[in-house]
């Protein structure tokens, strides 16, 4: 009894061993092969839609498409790993992060001649940030896959129980700042805040407000800071003196985060971006929230916003393909069918992501049913949009502001003073980084 | 007269370096050739993909010995093994002789005092993160208190110290116990013939014959919390005002390898670290020998 128990035993341990441990490979098309295509990604979200992009497309070129999806730090290792000599995807995604390491180093497929000579792919026709993102002086790297970007996400269970009117994409910073100041104020007695925005909120946060003041966080050839300019500055004091009275205290923020405290009915409002709306939208608390564009700053006191005074970072990835591919023609095919303007539409009726073409992002806000999502995708006509700040090592100085502004952020020291001497530390890391 | 080797020992060992092959040849390939590698990396100031490693020479280690950073980290280091290894050997100690005696549900305790091993550390981590919030998290809530225990510098390291110290009690626990029950019981019944008391028995018999596997649990729990990262990166989020004194040396190593792509001086870093490490390990064997003379 006791050995067929054991024998049992180890069979079911050894069949959950083999279970678990393989990356999550799909289905491959059965078509005649002329050959196979290997595109890595890393979000488990959108394989589906992008399955079934890529196998309409492997039924018309006779290819066979095989994804292969990782987690994100495997996802870099197993790059990382294929570059120093070992097998390599066909196609790939690329990162802002990444981005120039990558072009840098040879590992990416130049796509020039492929863009002049295909008739369905025109640079012109995507985001730019993206598409610069994503090229060099010597041409284009990857294509633009997708872009997101930041909104207001407010909790009106919270504005109900206040007695405060939510908020429309009229508003200004200033509105924003005092409609956070009145639920702390309300809220005092139940530990519910208004806003939320701690030092390492940089993409979904600050970043944001510093070029709607107009100022910025690094300069436009990414080679200086810009964290001492002026209005940088003039933003950052806002945050300290306007913002931050509004929010939980520094320390309460280290502890817990944002989007937490908002779905724990917490807090009234938080910045977050738009790839984030898949965790809120299968909350059972969904129907208590709602989104409202970035508000915008009157930098010219002309009562008017002007181009420029509502700002919304955003970010893309790109489609890139193997420098050493062996079917360059085939992963261009494929490459140009996910990204012209009917792979990029059905990847926003099925996917997660809002298009890298410009103007097709309607798609992706009417995918979630029942929640309006327009705070996304109307401020790229309402506002202006800005890359995400970027340098090639763009991981070094980012690490730094969360850890330096923390003394400015709970006061015990001058924001100012901080901003000045981060921007000189940065400056210190972008010289090296160029040298 | 030299011994001729017989046919016999000459198989022996012809069999015997083949069955370790194996294993030394993996630690060639997998331990000391990267640890050469290492070595040669941290004298470059490394290109992305190991692609333009420029040779620098000794400018990394120049840098380090400037580092506040690094010695920060260091003393941090040293912070959380100083109180994580006596505690853990101390608790682990009076539990496994607790233990050792037949009492009821032996079994169950040690059972329980054992599970923390078997925890993933990420989740153990996570969880005791959550118990540690100071807005909402268990501690507080038992305790009516508003303690920052994880933004506070001057608690943070404790808190993860007391991780620490909850994630291996229960290994040290089961040497202890097996090392316990290697004591002949002869020591002890002459001990109370002669009249000697629970605890003088206890310092003057049972310690003294615990102190090789005491020396072994000290030397292992030391190297491993001078390497000590997963701990402080889960619990401690970098926003937190106690991160710099809490972040040890392996987590600024993973800093500057992985998060800014400074592959060369990381390995400057752990370079450094397998130095000291090195002579630590080497100042604790020659107290042992000192003080285990058998």
């Amino acid at each position: 009894m006791k050995k067929i128990l054991s024998i049992l035993l180890s069979f079911v341990v050894v069949i959950s061993f083999i279970s678990c441990g393989k990356s999550n490979t799909s289905n491959v098309s059965k078509v005649d092969k002329k050959g196979s295509l290997t595109v890595a990604i890393w979000d488990n979200n959108q394989l589906k839609g992008l399955q079934q992009i890529a196998n309409e497309w492997g039924e018309k070129s006779g290819y066979d498409v095989e994804f292969e999806v990782f987690d994100w730090s495997t996802y870099w290792t197993m790059l990382e790993a294929g570059v120093s000599g070992g097998e390599m995807p066909d196609i790939f995604w690329m990162h802002s992060s990444y981005a120039q390491m990558y072009m840098d180093s040879n590992v990416l497929l130049n796509l020039n001649s492929e863009i002049a000579k295909d008739d369905a792919i025109d640079i012109a026709n995507y985001y730019p940030g993206i598409s610069n993102l994503y090229s060099n002086k010597d041409g284009h790297y990857a294509i633009p896959k997708d872009h997101d970007t930041i909104a207001v996400v407010y909790n009106k269970s919270i504005f109900d129980k206040y007695g405060i009117a939510y908020p429309t994409k009229a508003w200004t910073w200033e509105d924003f700042a005092s409609i956070a100041q009145e639920i702390t104020d309300k809220g005092k007695t139940d530990g519910v805040y208004g806003a939320y925005l701690d030092c390492g909120n940089n993409q979904s946060g600050w970043y944001n407000i510093i070029y709607a003041f107009g100022g910025e966080v690094i300069n436009d050839d990414h080679t200086k800071s810009g964290m001492d300019n002026p209005n940088t500055i003039k933003a950052m004091n806002f945050v300290k003196d306007k913002i931050l009275p509004a929010c939980p205290s520094q320390d309460s923020m280290a502890n817990t985060a944002g989007d937490t405290m908002l779905i724990s009915n917490k807090l009234g409002m938080y910045i977050d971006g738009s790839w984030m709306v898949n965790s809120y939208y299968s909350l059972d608390n969904i129907d208590d929230l709602a989104w409202v564009e970035l508000p915008w700053e009157d930098v010219n006191n002309n009562n008017i916003c002007d181009e420029g005074e509502r700002v919304s970072i955003y970010n893309g990835l790109g489609w890139s393909i193997y420098e050493g591919t062996e079917n360059s023609d085939a992963a261009w095919s494929l490459t140009s069918a996910l990204t012209s303007k009917e792979g990029q539409i059905k990847q926003s009726e099925l996917g997660v992501t809002m298009s890298g073409y410009v103007g097709l992002s309607d798609q992706w806000a009417s995918s979630f049913e029942g929640i309006d999502l327009s705070a996304y995708t109307d401020i790229e006509n309402d506002g202006t949009l800005i890359f995400r700040p970027y340098s090639k090592y763009a991981g070094r100085w980012e690490d730094y502001f969360t850890e330096a502004f923390i003394p400015a952020w709970n006061g015990s020291a001058s924001m100012t003073d901080t901003c000045k001497s981060i921007a000189t530390y940065m400056n210190g890391l972008l010289d090296s980084e160029n040298e | 007269m030299q011994k001729m080797r017989t046919l016999k020992s000459k198989t022996e060992a012809k069999w015997g370096l083949i069955l370790i092959a194996p294993t030394i040849i993996g630690l060639l390939i997998l331990n000391f050739y990267p640890i050469i590698s290492t070595i040669y990396l941290s004298l470059c100031k490394t290109g992305d993909f190991g692609i333009g490693n420029k040779f620098i020479g000794y400018d990394n280690y120049i840098t380090l010995f400037q580092d506040k950073e690094v010695f920060h980290s260091l003393i941090n280091t040293f912070k959380y093994t100083i109180i994580e290894v006596p505690f853990s050997i101390v608790i682990s100690l009076i539990l496994a002789s607790l233990l050792n005696h037949n009492i009821f549900g032996r079994t169950s305790y040690r059972t329980i005092y054992f599970l923390p091993m078997i925890c993933a550390p990420a989740a153990v981590a996570m969880v005791w993160r959550w118990m540690f919030n100071q807005d909402f998290g268990l501690l507080n809530m038992i305790f009516r208190s508003n303690v920052a225990w994880v933004t506070d510098p001057n608690i943070a390291w404790i808190c993860v110290a007391i991780v620490g110290v909850w994630s291996s009690i229960g290994y040290n626990m089961v040497l202890l116990i097996g090392a316990l029950q290697d004591i002949p019981r002869d020591y002890y019944e002459a001990a109370t013939i002669d009249g000697a008391s629970a605890i003088k028995s206890f310092f003057h018999i049972t310690i003294p014959m615990l102190l090789p596997m005491l020396f072994f649990i000290i030397l292992t729990g030391v190297i491993g919390a001078l390497q000590l990262f997963d701990l402080p990166y889960m619990i401690i989020n970098r926003s937190s005002r106690a991160f710099s004194d809490v972040q040890t040396i392996t987590y600024l190593f993973y800093t500057y390898s992985f998060e800014h792509s400074n592959r060369g001086y990381g390995a400057t870093i752990v370079i450094f670290m397998l130095l000291i490490i090195g002579i630590i390990t080497y100042g604790i064997q020659k107290l042992e020998k000192k003080w285990c003379s058998v």
